[in-house]
């Protein structure tokens, strides 16, 4: 098993000679000296994963086994904050301290991969109730200094590292990669391993270190997860669950054109975004169209570029729809051709785009019938079929964008044919959209099974998605080859439609 | 199976001193392969008077930058002399040609020449200088070559080639398959003649003669040196385009405008009601308009014969000359526009006789242009924002990488036109680029949309753009878009002020549209 310190959108290169070249930087102030063996650390832990890669060719196997190893801190009473990316698809998590050998298995009580942040608590959590949890502190401002702690590459024992704000902005978070949020960006080094761990000033935690670039792309570029993200996320999961992000699902294009400007009937002052795509499934889908001007969010005025002054900083509107919860509401001052309109929302998720974003924790769904393998269609499937077919491409790709949700929620692909006698004509109709199996049209995975049970004709009749003909298999050879087809590749069950 | 036209390296010194300019790749995306030397052995020095080097200038247009010329590159190749002194060549060499000569091979003599005629699909063109005493004395010495299209499966035959000072060099082949291929542009598949051998190079060229005795066979298409398999135009197509020529009005190779699936499975075949030796092929797509349609053809048909030739499950016929072959090459090479064709086809259990006439598709008439030459893009130009009509070269442009974003939406419209077509779409306008202008402020990022109606009128191509434009109801014009962000203002003086900056700005645009 390889130890693969956690850290998405990195490959840190470890020393180069361009940080050699820097001039050493100034020595930390006295009184910020840290005696790690006084113990004013040890809520800072390790945290060692072993985990399986789901795999989505042979979707009927357990996966790949892999490990990895984070940082995590105590928030309270047996409970430590990292990130989500460090255990998810865990098999088993151990803790340790910096100054204790032994391991403590732990287990996820809250996971949120919208915002990359977990929480875990140790089985035994006796050997942690007396150290002291970490507070937060706010947003730091920029050129302020703040260190980074963890368990990076580089060493067993703790770390930290020293840099300054550098960019307070709106960023998309690796983990999901669809997700954006408020995000820190520091110049202090952030490698591999650290993901999880605190990054502090003036003895309090003002983010969690969680993802960086490589060195080839860019130097000293490391991300934290701010304090209003980690907060959000506390308060979520109160009530004992998560009920991830909300979301206005709809797009907004800058005023910056002159005659878009008059036609819009915008006045000179700056103020005033205009929406160029309205998710229907979403919250603002039966309110807003296309064409409309956002002039204020809860009367925060939305300026041409779709920014707002919040909390002093220029932020992404959806700054302020992010800090709110499912069924929360937002005012909306908007104009319609010239008319200035007020609503007040009510705030839900928009889940078609979670399908676009990569999944955890997830054991993959699939249905194989007669060597015809049924998955559906996600960014986790895409990633592990090398797919070049261009229908799949362009449902995949434009899911969102040209609403095909609303007609296919789930398009479900049929993505390996294991060949065998029965079904040796079928095998290079191998990545097709499923648009319909004896007649049911297929909206979802749990369709295809619908549609397999009826029995009413002798031929099992699948129509593909923009493919010139529809594949048919006679029922009774197809069931008999079925069983066979199962032993042959040594497929244990011949379906998972996930937990019912 | 991957196609390689012909681009052999110059490997001789003088070889390369002989050339005027930097020869340019054929425009599908292929490696030029070299061929070695050793193989000269093959060879042997004939004499040969009626083939002339044809020497051409190609320089297309620029296709995201439609008001530009790319830079002019040479092709040569080797003509053949048929009657009434007219040299043929592949459709390559007259390819937006700016430029074209012929030049006697030892003597070195040269003479303009222009297109009679030419077919980028059937990859044939007919050249022939003007009238006068140096083009007697040009052609004095030269006999026209019969075409002969008698070859046949196991035929030997050789390509011809011209050494440097114009001696003939042969390299014998022998012909192994008939099938039928997509020449050099996208479309429908015409005969070839696959033949096994060795090919020494020469010279880059771009057509090289293949002959069976002295007689023309074929052109070459493609040399492949690692399996040493080349692919031939053959002389029934040849025949074909020259015959069309020949009446003074040229009409092209006939489609019947449908694709059909074979029924091998014999599960499908049961499904179909088709019994186990019936002969037969489903038909999946009947193109609307097409001489299929016309006919009476319709979807789910099984087409079982075309003019009394029976088709099989896999959709081949039995050529009395070729063997299983293609049902395509029934209509394609065996017929000419205007033809009357008899298909039969099985409906609904019942045999049925479809009576039509054989058409062409022009290219004009598909949504996206499956290929362009010799003309400039079509285009407007209004205040900085591009509009185009989307073609196969354009797409082609971007390569096989591009699997995402505007251009993978863009190339699933090409492969799958019909929803465009039943809108009433002729052409698909799309917003190709946004050149900086004070009225495009805002938009410079754009490129790839799709270009649905301005000022209220749908648009069904740039014409319908162009007139659009002249209706601005405000003092703006409006772009409504398929796609994000779905409408764009633009003021309609500044644009036109910013149009007078384009004429001859930065940018050295010499026209805001092409729309012939």
């Amino acid at each position: 098993m390889n130890i693969r310190p956690l850290l998405p959108l990195l490959a840190l290169a470890l020393l180069s000679s361009a940080a050699l070249a820097q001039p050493a930087p100034a020595p930390p102030a006295a009184n910020q000296a840290i005696d790690v063996a006084s113990g004013a650390w040890e809520g800072i832990v390790n945290i060692d994963v072993s985990m399986l890669f789901p795999d989505y060719r042979e979707p009927w196997n357990a996966g790949q086994p892999s490990g990895g190893s984070g940082t995590g801190f105590l928030i309270g009473k047996n409970r430590f904050l990292t990130n989500a990316h460090v255990v998810s698809n865990a098999t088993r998590i151990l803790i340790r301290t910096t100054n204790d050998p032994e391991p403590h298995p732990a287990k996820i009580i809250h996971i949120a991969h919208d915002c990359d942040l977990a929480i875990i608590e140790a089985e035994d959590g006796k050997h942690f109730d007396k150290l002291k949890p970490l507070d937060f502190g706010g947003i730091p401002q920029l050129n302020t200094e703040v260190i980074a702690i963890g368990y990076p590459i580089g060493g067993d024992r703790i770390s930290v590292t020293r840099g300054v704000v550098s960019r307070i902005d709106f960023r998309p978070y690796s983990h999901t990669s669809v997700d954006s949020h408020l995000a820190i960006q520091v110049d202090a080094a952030i490698n591999p391993g650290n993901s999880g761990g605190p990054v502090m000033q003036e003895g309090k935690v003002v983010g969690v270190a969680f993802q960086g670039f490589s060195g080839r792309v860019a130097q000293n570029v490391g991300y934290m997860i701010p304090v209003p993200v980690i907060k959000r996320f506390l308060k979520d999961v109160e009530d004992g669950r998560y009920d991830h992000y909300v979301d206005l699902a709809a797009s907004d294009f800058p005023i910056e054109n002159p005659a878009q400007a008059k036609a819009l009937g915008i006045s000179g002052d700056g103020v005033g975004v205009m929406v160029a795509d309205v998710e229907p499934a979403g919250s603002v889908g039966e309110l807003l169209k296309i064409g409309d001007v956002i002039l204020s969010i809860d009367d925060n005025p939305v300026m041409n570029n779709g920014l707002v002054r919040f909390e002093g900083e220029l932020m992404d509107m959806n700054e302020i729809v992010e800090r709110k919860f499912a069924g929360d509401t937002i005012k909306l001052k908007y104009m319609r051709e010239g008319k200035k309109l007020e609503a007040t929302v009510t705030l839900k998720r928009f889940d078609p785009y979670v399908r676009l974003g990569a999944q955890y924790n997830q054991r993959p769904r699939y249905i194989v019938h007669a060597g015809l393998v049924f998955q559906p269609l996600d960014r986790n499937l895409m990633d592990a079929h090398q797919m070049r077919d261009d229908t799949v491409n362009y449902i995949f790709d434009n899911f969102l964008t040209d609403k095909l949700y609303v007609e296919r929620p789930e398009p479900v692909v049929l993505t390996n044919v294991l060949p065998d006698e029965v079904n040796t004509w079928l095998t290079p109709y191998a990545h097709s959209i499923v648009d319909e199996i004896n007649g049911v049209k297929i909206k979802s995975l749990k369709d295809v099974k619908t549609a397999l049970e009826k029995q009413d004709k002798p031929f099992l009749e699948i129509r593909l998605l923009e493919k010139n003909r529809p594949l048919v298999l006679k029922r009774e050879l197809a069931a008999a080859a079925h069983k066979r087809i199962m032993q042959t590749y040594n497929i244990q069950a011949d379906s998972y439609l996930g937990d019912e | 199976m991957k196609f390689i036209p012909l681009f052999l390296l110059a490997v001789s010194a003088t070889a390369l001193q002989a050339q005027t300019s930097a020869p340019e790749a054929p425009r599908t995306k292929s490696k030029p392969i070299p061929v070695l030397r050793s193989t000269a052995q093959l060879e042997s020095v004939v004499q040969n008077s009626s083939l002339v080097k044809v020497n051409a200038t190609s320089q297309p247009y620029n296709l995201h930058l439609p008001w530009q010329k790319e830079s002019p590159s040479g092709r040569r190749g080797l003509g053949v002399v048929l009657a009434d002194n007219r040299v043929l060549v592949t459709g390559q060499m007259a390819a937006d040609a700016t430029y074209i000569e012929l030049e006697l091979p030892e003597s070195g003599q040269k003479i303009p020449a222009k297109v009679v005629a030419v077919d980028y699909e059937a990859n044939l063109a007919l050249l022939e200088s003007a009238p006068s005493d140096k083009q007697k004395a040009f052609f004095a010495g030269l006999k026209p070559m019969a075409v002969d299209a008698s070859a046949r499966i196991g035929d030997a035959v050789s390509i011809l080639q011209t050494g440097r000072v114009g001696e003939i060099i042969e390299s014998p082949l022998r012909i192994g398959k008939v099938l039928t291929r997509r020449y050099n542009v996208e479309g429908s598949g015409f005969l070839v003649y696959e033949a096994n051998g060795i090919i020494r190079s020469e010279a880059n060229s771009f057509t090289l003669p293949v002959v069976k005795g002295s007689k023309l066979a074929g052109l070459l298409l493609s040399y492949d040196s690692k399996n040493q398999v080349t692919t031939i135009l053959p002389a029934p197509i040849i025949e074909h385009f020259l015959k069309d020529v020949a009446d003074g009005k040229y009409e092209g190779f006939p489609g019947l405008g449908m694709e059909l699936q074979s029924t091998q499975d014999e599960q499908f075949r049961d499904y179909l009601g088709l019994k186990p030796n019936a002969p037969g092929v489903l038909i999946s797509t009947v193109m609307k308009g097409g001489s299929a349609e016309k006919a009476g053809m319709k979807k789910g048909d099984i087409l079982i014969s075309i003019n009394g030739f029976t088709i099989d499950s896999r959709g081949d016929y039995k050529d009395p000359q070729f063997g299983a072959l293609s049902s395509s090459h029934l209509v394609r090479g065996r017929a000419y526009v205007g033809d009357k064709v008899e298909i039969k086809v099985v409906r609904e259990g019942k045999e049925v006789t479809l009576n039509g006439q054989l058409a062409r598709r022009n290219p004009d008439d598909y949504l996206v242009l499956p290929y362009q030459f010799d003309k400039g893009p079509r285009y407007v130009l209004m205040g900085g924002l591009l509009f185009q009509e989307l073609s196969r070269p354009y797409l082609d442009a971007f390569g096989e990488e591009q699997r995402s974003g505007a251009i993978l939406r863009l190339t699933r419209i090409a492969t799958h036109p019909d929803k465009y077509e039943e809108e009433g779409r002729k052409k698909l306008v799309f917003l190709s680029m946004v050149l900086p202008t004070p009225s495009a402020q805002g938009y410079d990022k754009l490129g790839g949309q799709v270009v649905n109606k301005v000022n209220g009128k749908a648009i069904n191509d740039l014409n319908d753009l162009a007139e659009a434009f002249k209706n601005a109801k405000d003092s703006w014009h409006v772009i409504e878009l398929d796609e994000f962000p779905h409408i764009l203002y633009l003021d309609s003086f500044s644009a036109e002020r910013d149009n007078m900056r384009l004429l001859d700005g930065a940018y050295r645009i010499g026209s805001l549209k092409r729309l012939e």
